[in-house]
């Protein structure tokens, strides 16, 4: 009996040390190809390794990435520079004839992968805002890359669909309740972030690449903005900083060379790299170009009448514009590389360039009424691509027109490039106009897509748009 | 983090001192109780052993209980021995009922042994952390045992039970060797395919039932993680179902619980047991397509209904092709013949205190596809036990080692791209027997075995492992534990050479590599205790669980090898692209509890509770409890019974009430985790965590009734249960503005699953020479998915519907012929002008209706027949009904070429594929497929023991046997078992061999 008692004393004992010994042991530590937030930003170098994620995702992410989802493409289509071929694409022949509907998946793509680089973009200022680990330098420059990425996206979920959810943290159970705030203060929330991010990020270049953004990236989509909220004042003034950066920025005057890697003209580019190297040329380029061989892969070309507008003399229109007889069709040309797994990239995807700078410049100038100012700069551009030049073919030209020559020339300059024609259109009025003559089915409504059925369907609080 | 190792030590440790200690305590008060016994002097006993026919049994162990004297019965049956009246003298030997005698005076004793039918009371049935008897059980638990599945010719044991267990639905992953099968217990509980995995656990480890991935042929599967082990070597498979027999399992016994026991040593005496089979096996079944004639036919007469010209380029099987070639596709394809080779080697042996077992096999199968391609295993297995002469002291180990060696063609397959090829096709390979890309290029094709020289090689290690010791302090009171530790490594290479592709595609040699290393440990310390208090008995189990397991997977390609032969070598590798690694760690902790209580062997009552912890949850839902009820009255021992129905010679009601979880979803879900970007040097958050999801609960209702007639000689059982699972643990739908499309969280759908199983067992003929027992189970099972709120809001809006099973079609409504085109027409429900997934109107249910297995078991003098039948009531989809177009259809439809019959007009036209696509999606195609399949047949003739014993061997036998033999169904197409796809489940396998024990 003495052993019995023994016996269940020890069992006691051991007992509830079992049960305490589970709570800890069921703890695990992440594995090796996941990092845990709070481990990601208590290091300078994941840090880095988080702001580098979000620019590779921009490769990836359906609105940028200059594929068939990308604003590049949709935003082209539902202007006047493209024609789709692939006519059994409903999908993008709903953009090509302005008759989206709610539950067009490209549509979809382009609101979803923007909110999802919103998403990493709050990530970003959270994790930094948590740590006290971060050289403070360094985490300046991270939180201008992330404010000026966030202010980006915003800035074409605002054009594409107007008052859009201000998404600014990573809460989703507040977010998926979001509604949709006016555009006005969305754009409060873009001019706020980039204005942080002209303070915050270094004048020089990270490394020697053009993919990780300056403070001039900062001010030359600043002063877009500025131009697109009519503020010529502010700007006249920012585009001139980028363009005045002559040691960094300069016209190209081989065109061809524009869309090179790391070529001066560019503020800011999208390295395919993002993709992990297992293709190497742009989307850009194995989208718009019609091969001579596979032409039966060719999916969109440029309009004739678009075409048509260039001088034959243009370099743009010598350079940047092919043509494929067999299938007779005209296709942007900017990007020279149709497929390439080669090193090292040749060809970035340009997002901001000098080029429209010197336009944005042009356009306040003129609209100022300072007309020998903006004829000056238009004729910048006009004088690299080749053609007459302003102040010597019509030095008296009033203000509308000059407008209308800058607005031709954008057209001319920015084709095929983040759906500058779409939102030139829109912001000066002249859509309905254009577009509605050639377009029986055109409605003013038209203007603004759709927001996506299914995200109505997950959040009870987005309204449509009126028209859909 | 370091801590918990610490802790976990210091646990071992006192477990392991506190068993030394007590051995050495009750080693020293334990003498004293042996004492009395030496008084009275030792004599010689003799005698001989015989069986119930009089024929003496060689090998029998003799010895006396509690004393190290032990012996066995020579070839005459003889014995002799030394001991002292009152001793207890033990006889066993396998295959028959153990004998124990009290000796009082005598000098001679002579026994006949009878042979061991499994009879409800005798039989153990392993639940798990105890063990119990069909009489006693009060939960739900089937057993197969090592006569049912030893002469499978099968690479996992799991093929080995299809049809044979009542509530358990396996369905083969196909015919190459090594793919994993699906295993279902009482239905799918989770809507996430990965969540209705089952736990399985080899002789008390634990093991992970999740397929392991593979980029070969098996890729869709993945592979069977039990191939490794050695289908001769299990003793016994139980299947606990219901809460009674799984709630001790806790957060991982939702889907039911496979133990799978390994055979162990002898009692006695010294054995050595061999045998090899070998056979051949094909693919058992053929669509019935058209020959060249016909299928011409058929083509022209499609152009002449569409009054389209046939050219080059929409009929270039009519105009390019030789128009009087015929390949049996289906032949080439698969016709091939794989021989299967099987050899054991056991030997065995034991004392009256200890007893070992060795084991060896090696299976191999060939392949019935075209080229050189086999499956090799190789596996090794010891069992060693021993207990202490007061036998309160014991130790067993188990390890079974196993490898493999999968070489599988790369890229040949079903699918209806080839088998339904035109049969005047061009010829595969050219002279010199490279592929044909000429002629097939000619009609702007590319070789339809494109890739056929790729190839893969899969090699797997595997190794489970367990150590259990325990104690009894006391009369009553023992403690337990186990140790055990598994690994799983698999290195796979893809070859892919340049010559398997058209030369005209810009590609190099290439290789894939995968590598997948699984690894866990458990230690599970117990204290058991017994105590009877009148005629109460009690029966007490506590006990803890620590388990960890670990997984690392690495992959990458490489491209670019300057020749063939270099492929693999990744050092002559160009480029070595899409390279990644990951690891996961599991770690679960768990206390158990269980009480039995019984009144007198008649009223049970068993109470079993568990509290969990898995790592795989948040920080705030780590832990859940888990408990169970199973109460049973054997009714045929109360008097009254006994008295009116003297022929009821068992009867029992049984019920149970409990709840398990299912904790199966990924690693790490609760993390808010970065990874690195698919571009240099950078990391992205790759979703949304949700600390707060936990388990799903499945809450599992049964009752039921056992019954015996005639001294048992006929057993019947009929069990319901009610299982429903809630809590579904899904990826809840967010809006995008959040940044994902989803999160990880539970929500309140409900799945339940129901249903009828019997089962019925009978000794028909029990005579001297002739015995006849036939055994069936019949499983009724039905699905619901009871509730989901929101589902039209869900990315399960298209997938299911509340009120309805989880398996189903969603399908368009059939019209019938359109009078005008003559093609097939469906409804436009909502008039919109497009067929979409809106006009998905008919739910077709796709679960199976009824399910069994017959089995009978007969024996005549020295010749056994046992043969299994397994049957299965359900529904199929054919897929190829209509004619016309460039692919090869089943003969059916020339019954369209009048005009008259089901199906459509001749047509090659777009509107008559699109039309045949649409009424894919109907009820139009569905037909029956049920079927009843002679799943296996085994004929055996036991060579006479006279004639044996001369040549010294305890006793041989040859057998044949015969897989998949027959399958009888009103199904046309490739295999009933796949009724809505184009595949074959299982080789028809006909063996023959010898097996030898000495």
């Amino acid at each position: 009996m003495k052993l019995h008692k023994f016996n269940i004393i020890v069992l006691l004992l051991i007992a509830p040390f079992l049960l305490l010994s589970c709570e800890d042991f069921v703890e695990v530590e992440a594995p090796d190809n996941k990092l845990v937030q709070d481990v990601v930003f208590s290091s300078d170098a994941t840090a880095k390794s988080a702001m580098i994620g979000i620019y590779n995702q921009l490769f990836l992410a359906a609105f940028s990435n200059g594929e068939r989802s990308s604003v590049t493409l949709l935003a082209g289509l539902s202007a006047d520079n493209f024609r789709n071929i692939n006519t059994t694409n409903i999908v993008r022949m709903e953009f090509e004839q302005n008759q989206l509907v709610p539950d067009n998946d490209s549509n979809l793509d382009i609101w979803s992968s923007a909110y999802n680089t919103i998403y990493m973009t709050n990530a970003m200022l959270e994790g930094l805002h948590n740590s006290e680990a971060i050289t403070p330098e360094l985490e300046m420059q991270l939180e201008g890359e992330a404010r000026f990425v966030r202010a980006f996206t915003y800035f074409y979920l605002v054009n594409l669909y107007g008052d859009v959810p201000l998404i600014l943290s990573t809460n989703y159970r507040e977010n998926q309740l979001a509604v949709r705030n006016p555009s006005a203060d969305v754009y409060i929330q873009i001019l706020e972030d980039l204005q942080i991010a002209m303070d915050l990020l270094p004048i020089d270049y990270i490394n020697e690449e053009r993919t990780q953004v300056n403070k001039f990236a900062a001010t030359a989509l600043l002063a877009r903005v500025y131009l697109y909220l009519e503020d010529w004042e502010q700007a006249e003034t920012l585009s001139s900083q980028v363009i005045n950066e002559t040691s960094k920025y300069e016209l190209l005057s081989e065109v061809n060379d524009v869309f090179l890697a790391n070529s001066k003209e560019a503020i800011w580019q999208i390295s395919p790299i993002g993709g992990g190297g297992l293709i190497t040329n742009t989307n850009e380029g194995s989208i718009f170009i019609i091969d001579p061989i596979f032409s039966f892969f060719a999916a969109i070309q440029l309009e004739e009448e678009f075409v048509e507008v260039f001088d034959e003399t243009d370099r743009r229109y010598i350079n940047w514009i092919g043509y494929n007889e067999g299938i007779d069709a005209y296709f942007a040309f900017k990007y020279k590389i149709w497929s390439s797994t080669e090193f090292p990239i040749e060809e970035y995807s340009m997002v901001l360039r000098l080029a429209e700078q010197y336009l944005i410049r042009a356009e306040a100038r003129a609209r100022k009424g300072d007309l020998s100012g903006g004829i000056e700069d238009l004729d910048v551009i006009r004088e690299r691509a080749g053609i007459a030049l302003v102040s010597e073919s019509n030095p008296g030209i009033v203000q509308q027109e000059l407008l209308d020559k800058i607005f031709e020339e954008r057209r001319k300059e920015l084709f095929a490039e983040w759906g500058h024609r779409w939102l030139d259109l829109k912001r000066t009025g002249r859509a309905e106009e254009v577009l509605g003559a050639n377009n029986p089915l055109w409605e003013s409504t038209d203007l603004w897509y759709p927001i996506p059925a299914e995200e109505r369907m997950k959040n009870p609080n987005l309204s449509q748009n009126s028209g859909y | 983090m370091k801590n918990n190792y610490g802790r976990f030590k210091i646990i071992v440790l006192i477990s392991l001192i506190l068993l030394l200690f007590a051995v050495t305590l009750q080693a020293s008060a334990g003498n004293t109780l042996y004492v009395k016994g030496l008084k009275a002097p030792q004599k010689e006993i003799k005698g001989a052993v015989t069986d119930q026919q009089g024929s003496p049994i060689a090998g029998v162990a003799v010895y006396i209980r509690g004393k190290s004297s032990g012996t066995v019965t020579n070839l005459d049956g003889q014995y002799s021995i030394r001991a002292v009246p009152g001793d207890t003298l033990v006889f066993s030997y396998l295959g028959f009922q153990p004998v124990e005698i009290v000796l009082e005076q005598q000098d001679q004793l002579n026994i006949q042994m009878e042979e061991d039918i499994s009879s409800l009371g005798e039989v153990e049935i392993n639940a798990g952390y105890y063990n119990t008897t069909r009489r006693e059980s009060t939960g739900n638990i089937s057993r197969v045992t090592a006569e049912e599945i030893e002469l499978q010719p099968v690479v996992s044991p799991l093929q080995a039970l299809q049809g044979r267990m009542a509530g358990v639905e396996i369905t083969s992953g196909g015919v190459s060797p090594g793919a994993a099968s699906t295993i279902r217990i009482r239905g799918t509980n989770s809507l996430r395919t990965e969540g209705n995995y089952p736990l399985y656990i080899i002789d008390g480890v634990p093991i992970s039932s999740i397929p392991i991935e593979s980029s070969s042929l098996l890729s869709q599967p993945g592979i069977d993680p039990l191939n490794n082990l050695d289908v001769n070597n299990i003793e016994s498979i139980e299947v606990l179902k219901d809460a009674d027999a799984t709630a001790i399992y806790g957060s991982r016994g939702a889907n039911g619980v496979v133990l799978i026991t390994t055979r162990k040593g002898a009692d006695m005496g010294t054995s050595l047991e061999t045998r090899l089979y070998h056979g051949v096996a094909t693919v058992p079944a053929r669509l019935d397509l058209l020959n060249t004639e016909q299928y011409l036919d058929i083509r022209r007469r499609a152009f002449e209904n569409d009054g389209v010209e046939p050219t080059e380029n929409n009929a270039y099987d009519l105009v390019l092709w030789e128009q009087d070639r015929y390949t049996d596709w289906q032949e080439f394809l698969f016709g091939g013949t794989a021989e299967t080779t099987n050899a054991n080697v056991t030997f065995s042996g034991g004392s009256e205190t200890t007893s070992f077992r060795l084991g060896g096999s090696y299976y191999n199968q060939g392949t019935v596809f075209p080229g050189d391609y086999n499956y090799r295993k190789v596996t090794g297995n010891i069992n060693l036990n021993h207990q202490s002469r007061n036998n309160k002291f014991n130790l067993n180990l188990s390890a079974n080692y196993g490898t493999d060696l999968n070489n599988l063609v790369g890229n040949v397959s079903f699918n209806a791209n080839t088998i339904f090829l035109p049969p005047n096709a061009p010829a595969i390979f050219n002279e010199d027997g490279g592929l044909n890309w000429e002629d097939w290029g000619a009609a702007g094709l590319d070789n339809p075995l494109q890739g056929f020289f790729n190839n893969s090689t899969t090699q797997t290690n595997n190794l489970i492992s367990n150590i259990g010791l325990s104690y009894e302090f006391l009369p009553g009171l023992q403690f337990k534990t186990s140790l055990g530790y598994t690994f799983y490594n698999s290195a796979e290479l893809r070859n892919q050479p340049r010559r398997s592709y058209n030369p005209a595609d810009a590609t190099t040699n290439r290789s894939s590599h995968l590598s997948a290393n699984r690894s866990s440990w458990i230690v599970e310390p117990q204290f058991i205790y017994k105590e009877s208090i009148d005629k109460l008995h009690i029966q007490a189990l506590i006990g803890a669980t620590f388990q960890e397991n670990s997984n690392l997977r690495e992959s990458f390609q490489g491209s670019g090898y300057a020749s063939e032969a270099l492929i693999g070598n990744i050092g002559a590798a160009e480029d070595i692209i899409n390279a990644s690694r990951g690891n996961t760690e599991y770690r679960y902790a768990a206390v158990f509890s269980r009480l039995g209580f019984d009144w007198d062997k008649k009223y049970f009552i068993n109470l079993t509770g568990r509290r969990d912890g898995s790592s795989r949850f948040g920080p705030n839902n780590r832990f859940a409890n888990f408990g169970a009820v199973g109460a049973a009255w054997i009714f045929s021992d109360e008097n009254f019974m006994q008295s009116t129905f003297p022929f009821l010679s068992f009867g029992k009601f049984r019920g149970s009430y409990g709840t398990t979880g299912n904790d199966q979803i990924g690693d790490y879900g609760y993390l808010d985790a970065y990874e690195a970007t698919r571009g240099p040097g950078g990391l992205y958050p790759t979703g949304l965590a949700n600390p707060d999801y936990s388990w799903e609960i499945n809450k599992k209702l049964e009752g039921g009734i056992e019954l015996g007639f005639f001294k048992d000689r006929f057993r019947f059982s009929l069990s319901r249960y009610q299982n429903r699972s809630s809590n579904q643990l899904v990826g809840y739908p967010l809006p995008y503005t959040t940044g994902f499309t989803s999160v990880q969280a539970n929500l309140p759908a409900t799945v339940e699953n129901s249903g009828w199983e019997i089962t019925f067992n009978s000794l028909n003929i029990d005579h001297d020479n002739f015995r006849w027992e036939t055994s069936f189970n019949i499983s009724l099972p039905k699905n619901e998915l009871i509730s989901y709120p929101d589902i039209e809001q869900s990315s399960y809006a298209n997938t299911y519907r509340v009120g309805h099973p989880l398996n189903i079609s969603l399908l368009y409504e059939y019209t019938g012929l359109d009078p005008e085109t003559g093609f097939y027409a469906i409804r436009d429900v909502n008039e919109d002008g497009r067929y979409d997934y809106q006009d998905w109107v008919v739910i077709h249910d796709r679960n199976r209706e009824f399910y069994g297995g017959l089995s009978n078991n007969l024996s005549y003098k020295n010749i056994s027949l046992q043969f299994f039948l397994e049957f299965v009531k359900q529904e199929g989809s054919l897929t190829s009904f209509s004619a016309g177009t460039i692919s090869n259809s089943m003969v059916e439809v020339l019954s369209s070429v009048d005009g008259q019959g089901p199906l459509q007009q001749i047509s090659q036209s777009l509107a008559s594929r699109t039309a045949s696509r649409n009424a894919l999606n109907t009820i139009f195609p569905i037909r029956d497929a049920s079927y009843v399949r002679l799943k296996s047949l085994s004929l055996a003739y036991n060579l006479p023991r006279n004639l044996t014993e001369t040549i010294g061997m305890r006793n041989a036998k040859v057998f044949l046997h015969g897989q998949n033999l027959i399958t009888a169904s009103s199904y046309d197409g490739l295999d009933p078992e796949n009724p809505y796809s184009v595949a074959i489940g299982n080789l028809r396998t006909i063996t023959g061999g010898l097996e030898i024990n000495f």
